[in-house]
């Protein structure tokens, strides 16, 4: 039995507002990403000879599209479901990359499929980051486990000029 | 090949292997710490009862995300300051569970000649320690040629 409903193919072709991250490109949020990464490479923490025709100290390449967190003011998840045995810690702001959560799947499983991305410039330290993103696809497949659903979202992540720096197609797994 | 040195076009050979990446073994620590830098709270990660008796998962899993980075790292660091990482993409065909050491690879599969600079496609992949193929995915990297210019930066795509 299929489980794509026309309520969940409703989403195909939505377009998220452009969405400004909370914080700009912090040099300690940096350090703790590259840290994290093990790549303490020093064109993100100084200015030296390799970043100079970046414009100084730059983020690792995939910093923007992990810098869309929840602001000040903005409700705690993570309190509000505090009781909740079945709360997988997804914070669906974040996991939907400014687009309103898919309704029908809530409660679905989700794993990351898979990402294509383009790389055009490097987010510089002080930096703003912009987000507009889309549901290109929403599709079914069944596996040895049973139907799965696909989401596909396209991202474009700009810095505060409107300079390009990122695209991403990324894939979604949702399952029961 | 030392990291941070320039990598040419011309140098470049259909088949080379690039300089392979190790990271791990990848304890529960690095987990956290990836999941707190990026502010990402998907209990998978870090709270194994959840992982294995809500979930079913065998293991914490290690992120699809930083798997990505390491990837990220394999190129950058190939491509050298010179060059441009242009496109990657990654399937996440297996899971990586805690404590596992990844390898990191990748193969040069086709060359062309791009707009003042080189176009080099690469098959790339993760092993684990047991040989296991979990995040098989390609990239194109744009190289100098010798004796030419960096790659524009901002990095210009050539027109289709």
């Amino acid at each position: 039995m299929s489980i794509l409903s026309e309520a969940v193919k409703k989403y195909i072709g939505m377009q998220s507002e452009t969405e400004i991250a909370c914080d700009s490109v912090e040099r300690g949020a940096v350090r703790r990403y590259a840290q994290a990464v093990m790549n303490e490479d020093p064109i993100f923490f100084a200015n030296c000879a390799n970043n100079e025709r970046y414009g100084g100290a730059v983020a690792p390449p995939l910093y923007p599209t992990h810098l869309f967190r929840r602001p000040f003011g903005a409700p705690d998840p993570i309190q509000e479901n505090a009781r909740n045995p079945d709360f997988d810690g997804i914070v669906a702001a974040i996991s939907s990359q400014g687009l309103p959560e898919i309704e029908p799947l809530k409660g679905y499983a989700l794993l990351n499929g898979g990402s294509e991305i383009e790389f055009f410039r490097y987010a510089r330290h002080g930096e703003t980051v912009k987000l507009t993103s889309r549901y290109a696809d929403i599709t079914e497949k069944e596996t040895s486990k049973g139907p799965i659903i696909l989401v596909i979202t396209e991202s474009e992540f700009r810095n505060g000029d409107g300079d390009l720096l990122i695209r991403t197609r990324r894939t979604q797994i949702r399952r029961k | 090949m030392a990291i941070g040195a320039n990598v040419y076009y011309e140098d470049v050979t259909v088949g080379d292997e690039i300089p392979q990446l190790e990271k791990g073994p990848l304890t529960t620590a690095h987990l956290m710490r990836w999941s707190a830098a990026m502010e990402n709270w998907h209990k998978i990660h870090y709270d194994k009862p959840f992982a294995i008796e809500h979930d079913k998962l065998p293991a914490l899993l290690i992120n699809g995300s930083l798997k990505q980075q390491f990837v990220m790292q394999l190129l950058t660091d190939w491509a050298g300051p010179d060059g441009w990482v242009w496109k990657a993409s990654f399937q996440f065909r297996a899971m990586n569970v805690v404590d596992e050491t990844l390898r990191i690879w990748g193969r040069v599969s086709a060359k062309r000649d791009g707009p003042g600079y080189g176009l080099v496609d690469i098959e790339l992949g993760i092993v684990n320690d047991k040989g296991k193929e979990s995040t098989p995915g390609k990239a194109t990297v744009a190289l100098p040629y010798r004796g030419g210019k960096p790659v524009p930066y901002p990095f210009v795509p050539p027109q289709a």
